[in-house]
Order: structure tokens, then sequence, then C-alpha cells
């Protein structure tokens, strides 16, 4: 091969690998923008920097009310999901269960249905039952949606388990449930906790399943924003987003810095 | 589960015992055996033998479908692992990755709720003793494999078990490491006294290291004996195959004498063998290359192997037939390959297997 095409190619790679960060990076920039131009209506160019949109975001009661509840909903959902979906995992790969295959793709089925069609039937459910948009039931709904994700991470997690190391410990006199506390836990927790982020962001941004669960005066953020979009597209709306990708960012690197997600699991 | 309690080793039994995994195949078939206080006890065959699961019986992580264990007289068949008190070495270390290297070690302790000054203190005695002192703060994953296996040793051996049991420790590292790990591992073992049980495949690291072996296949054990013995005496046809290199030769016994299937008499003695067909074994070191005439057999030299010290011969008999000479290099070329020869031992050489 001639250095020229050896170029050619280190080219191609870079200029695709730059296109695909673009496409990624574009509507984040693109909100930033948005979120930092002061005219009274999304446009572009930009005319100038203010903060007065964030001022405004964070001024709004109804936008704050909103916030604070999708941050406890998604912390609880955070939970709930790392409990249902370790456990779960831990069955699937430990338990030898009849239908153990079957199973798995049981759980992970929300993932495949669209999740409108999730909270259409929980609405139905709800409403069968009598209840009124109680808010466990969004945060059942959202935790259904959200388990998939902690069970996967878990499973990759105990696939590569060496279970000599539970083993050892046994063999140095650890009981089953010391060895459960003092080796599995330590060494599946990476797993648990990358998928309780993603559990974390799946709530705190969940919109269709939301939709149909929340009453009114009791909404999430991401369906507040959407029903003020609907009267109102000023930059209010940009920096709520702004807002909600730093809170999503710094959850994430909160939990590297703490756990040290790399330490044992390559995800 | 103290272990002031308990004698420094214990001896080991087997009492026809079995294990069979889906209900299919006998990984273990009716295996007894009994392993004297502070020996060092090698199982050794191929894979899917039985070894490791015998071990693995022993430890307490499988549970026999039939048969008894007792370790020091007392019957240990159900008692669960974590209270056998037996010291556990793999050939993947198993060390536990999230924590250090002194945390490793003294984890048997702590699960033994002992005082923290004393665990401290037999932590670095155990470190010591693998030669890993100032190694305390690392992290498995920062070592070497050869230093990770020391690590799994140390924290087998600071619980003082009185039953060591290793499944191919060595397995995994080169062999120059290995080596010197065999005569490590060996000079513990004598220093703490402790009975050890190891499972190996590597027939010269069993012949190497053991005070004795149980040669296994198919899961039964199909000899006991020292190195020595199991070498020079194997019984059956398969340990006479599976140790080191040997020739054997297919024949009847008619008045004493051992006919080969080609009809000439070769030299053995009877040694309480049955009349009728029969098999006898000679190791390649045992047989002499002579003049072609002079052989109990003969053929021609198809190859020879420098060994270093020795040089292997391959022979090319009669009938299709191989067979194998050793020679000690005394410093003369090797003889050349296309040479007729004729091969010759000892009738005391000749191993009389049965079946």
């Amino acid at each position: 091969m001639s250095a020229r095409s050896v170029d050619a190619g280190r080219l191609a790679y870079y200029a695709l690998n730059g296109a695909i960060i673009a496409f990624l990076l574009a509507p984040i920039a693109i909100v930033a923008v948005f979120a930092l131009n002061p005219t009274p209506y999304i446009s572009f160019p930009p005319v100038g920097v203010t903060g007065r949109w964030f001022v405004k975001f964070f001024a709004t009661d109804d936008f704050m009310v909103a916030l604070w509840l999708s941050l406890r909903v998604a912390v609880v959902v955070l939970l709930l999901s790392m409990l249902i979906g370790g456990a779960c995992a831990l069955a699937l790969a430990r338990g030898r269960l009849p239908g153990a295959r079957f199973l798995t793709a049981f759980f992970m089925s929300p993932l495949m249905l669209p999740a409108i069609l999730t909270g259409l039937a929980l609405f139905q459910v709800f409403q069968l039952a009598e209840l009124d948009r109680p808010v466990w039931g969004l945060i059942v709904g959202h935790t259904l949606v959200a388990v998939p994700y902690v069970l996967r991470t878990t499973l990759a997690v105990l696939a590569n388990f060496d279970t000599r190391v539970e083993e050892a410990a046994a063999s140095l006199g650890a009981s089953p449930m010391r060895v459960f506390v003092e080796v599995t836990l330590p060494l599946i927790r990476p797993g648990v906790i990358a998928g309780g982020i993603f559990a974390f962001i799946v709530s705190f941004d969940q919109f269709p399943i939301s939709l149909f669960l929340v009453p009114p005066k009791g909404e999430t953020l991401p369906v507040v924003l959407f029903n003020y979009m609907k009267f109102d597209l000023d930059g209010a709306i940009a920096a709520a987003s702004m807002v909600s990708i730093l809170l999503a960012l710094s959850v994430v690197l909160l939990l590297e810095r703490v756990i040290g997600l790399k330490a044992y699991v390559k995800l | 589960m103290t272990d002031h309690s308990l004698p420094a080793s214990a001896d080991i039994r087997l009492e026809g015992v079995s294990k069979s995994f889906d209900g299919k195949v006998k990984a273990v078939d009716d295996v007894s055996l009994a392993i004297a206080p502070g020996e060092f006890f090698s199982l050794l065959g191929p894979s899917g033998c039985g070894k490791t699961t015998s071990l693995r019986m022993i430890a307490g992580f499988e549970a026999p479908d039939a048969g008894r264990i007792r370790v020091g007289g007392a019957d240990i068949t159900d008692v669960p692992v974590h209270k056998r008190d037996m010291g556990m070495v793999f050939q993947s270390y198993a060390l536990f990755p999230h924590r250090t290297v002194a945390e490793n070690v003294a984890f048997g302790l702590r699960m033994r709720s002992l005082p923290r000054e004393e665990i401290r203190r037999r932590v670095a005695a155990a470190l010591k003793q693998v030669a890993l002192d100032g190694y305390e703060d690392r992290r498995p994953g920062q070592l070497s494999g050869g230093q990770q296996q020391r690590v799994a040793l140390a924290r087998a051996i600071v619980i003082r078990p009185p039953v060591l049991l290793c499944d191919e420790p060595l397995g995994a590292l080169d062999r120059k490491l290995r080596q010197s790990m065999q005569f490590e591992l060996k000079q513990l073992q004598k220093e703490l006294g402790v009975t050890l049980v190891f499972v190996t495949h590597d027939q010269e690291e069993a012949l190497a290291m053991s005070d004795r072996i149980a040669v296994m296949n198919a899961g039964r054990v199909e000899q006991v004996g020292a190195p020595a013995e199991i070498y020079d005496r194997p019984r059956t046809r398969f340990v006479a195959d599976f140790i080191g290199e040997i020739n054997l030769f297919d024949g009847t016994w008619d008045g004493g004498r051992f006919i080969a299937g080609d009809g000439r008499s070769l030299p053995a003695t009877m040694n309480g063998a049955r009349p009728g067909a029969g098999a006898v074994a000679v190791r390649p070191e045992k047989a002499r290359i002579v003049a072609p005439g002079e052989g109990a057999v003969a053929g021609r030299i198809e190859s020879a192997n420098f060994l270093g010290g020795q040089v292997l011969y391959r022979i090319a008999a009669s009938g299709d037939r191989h067979m194998l000479a050793k020679e000690t290099n005394m410093g003369a070329a090797a003889r050349p390959v296309g040479t007729e020869v004729g091969l010759l031992w000892n009738e005391a050489d000749a191993v009389v297997l049965e079946g």
C-alpha cells in the first residue's frame, strides 16, 4: 500500500468520525445558542448573549415544581430499577431457572415496545382500577422501561464473572450470605450502577409514558415543557433543555467519580 | 472453626465416591482413596477424567451422589464449604479483584473474626512466606500471573488449614516460572506439614512434586503409587501410555514366555500374569540399541530427536510398528537415520500390564 493511499484512508477515517461527532453534538450546540440568544423567539443567527432565559426558567414556579418532581421521580426510579434489575439479572444468570432465555427476553421487552403504547396501556389499567394517576403510578411506569437497562448491564458483568472467586470466598469460611455481600455485590456493582444511570436518564427524560400518567398540576418537566411549547417558543425552552442536559451529565460524572465505573467493567 | 483446635494436617479418605452430572456419564465412578496426613498427593489424568470433580467434592463445591468423604476421621460429606476449613488454590487464581493484596490474604481471618492485630501479623507473615512482603497495597490487577498465584497461596495458607487443595495451580504460568513455583510449593508444603491434594494433567509435574499419585481415567482410579512406582511399574495400559513414552507389545503368555503378535519371544518375566493374551511395555530409556541380529526386535532408524541430555530414536519395525529408544548423549554423534538396528532390554525392565 502506498503512503498516499494510507493518508487517504486516514483522512476518510477522521472525516467520518468528525461527521459522527458533529451529528451527535449539533443539536446540543443549537440548543445552547438559542438558550443564550436574547431575541424573544427562537431565531438564527444569534444577536447576542444573555442569561435572561435561564433566569426566566428558574423564576417560573411551574418549571421549578416540575423539575423538582422529575428529579424525585428519577431518583426513586434509579433506586427501584437497580434493585429489581440487579435481582432479576442474578436470578436469570445464576438461578438455573427453566426458560431463562425466554424470561430474559420478556424482561427486556419494554425496550421493544413503543413507549407510547406502554403509556397508553398503563393509563387504561389505572383507569380500570379507578386510580387517579398517583405519583407512584408514574414511578411504576418509568421503572418498567428503566429496568431493562439495569438488567442488560448487570447480565453483561455476570457473563464475565469468574464464579471461582465466590468459591474461594466460601472456602475461606464465608457463609453464602457473606459471599454475596463481600464478593458478589461489590463485583456486580459497576454494572448495576451503569444501568442505574441509564434508568435515571430514561426517567428524567421520559415523555410518552409520563404524558398518559401525570395528573394536571402534577406534571413532570418534559410534559410541562411540551405544554409550554404549544403556546410559547422562547429561549426558556432551550434554557430548560440545557439545565436537563447538565443535570444528567453531572449525575453521570458524579457516579463515575464516586464509584469509578471503569474500574472493573467494560461496557 | 478455630484453627487452633485442629492438627497441622489431616488425613483424607474417599470411600466409594461417585458423581454424575445431569444423571448421565459418571464423572467420578466409585473412587476410594486414602491420603495420609502431610502427604503431597496428586490426582493426575487427562481432562474429563474426574480429577477436578473429585477435588471439588473434597472442597465441598460438589456433593457426591454416593460414598462418604472423611477428613481427620470426621465425616464431612454433608458439611457446607465454608465450615470445612480447607485452603483452596485455583488455576484462575480467583483473587478478589476489588481488594488489595493484604485484604485478599486477610479475608479468611476476617471471616473467623480474629482480632485486628493478629490478622495484621499473620497476613504479614503469610506474605513473607510467599516472598511478597511489600506488595500489601497492590491490587491483583497490578501483579504478574506468578505473583497473583502467590497471593492466592498466601490467602489459602494463612488460615492454617489442615488440608490444602490445588486445582492446576500452575497451569496458567509459563514453563520457567512453573518449575520454580513447583519447587517453592513443595518446599512450603513440607514446611507447613499440610496435607496437599494437587490436581494436574501434567505428568512431569506430578512426578516431580508428589509423594504419591493417583492416575485417573474415565472417572476411575487406575493406579495409586509413588512417582517411581507409577513410572517404572505401571499396572494398566492406560497408565503406561499416559505417563511418559513407552513401547507396548500385545501378545500371549505361553509356558512362562511372552510371545509377541509376530511370533517372536520377547524378554519378560511373567510376574503373576495370567496365561493367555497379555501385554508388556518397555520404556525407551530401558531399550538398548544393538546390532540388528542381536535384538529382540529389529527395525530401521526413522528419526533421531536431539533432546539435549538424550537422543530419542524412532525406529520403524516390521508390520507398520514404531518403537522408541532413548540413549544418553555421551558426546558422540547421533546414529544416522536409516541404520538397521535391533532393540534389546533386560527381562526385569519389561513391565507386565493387566489387560
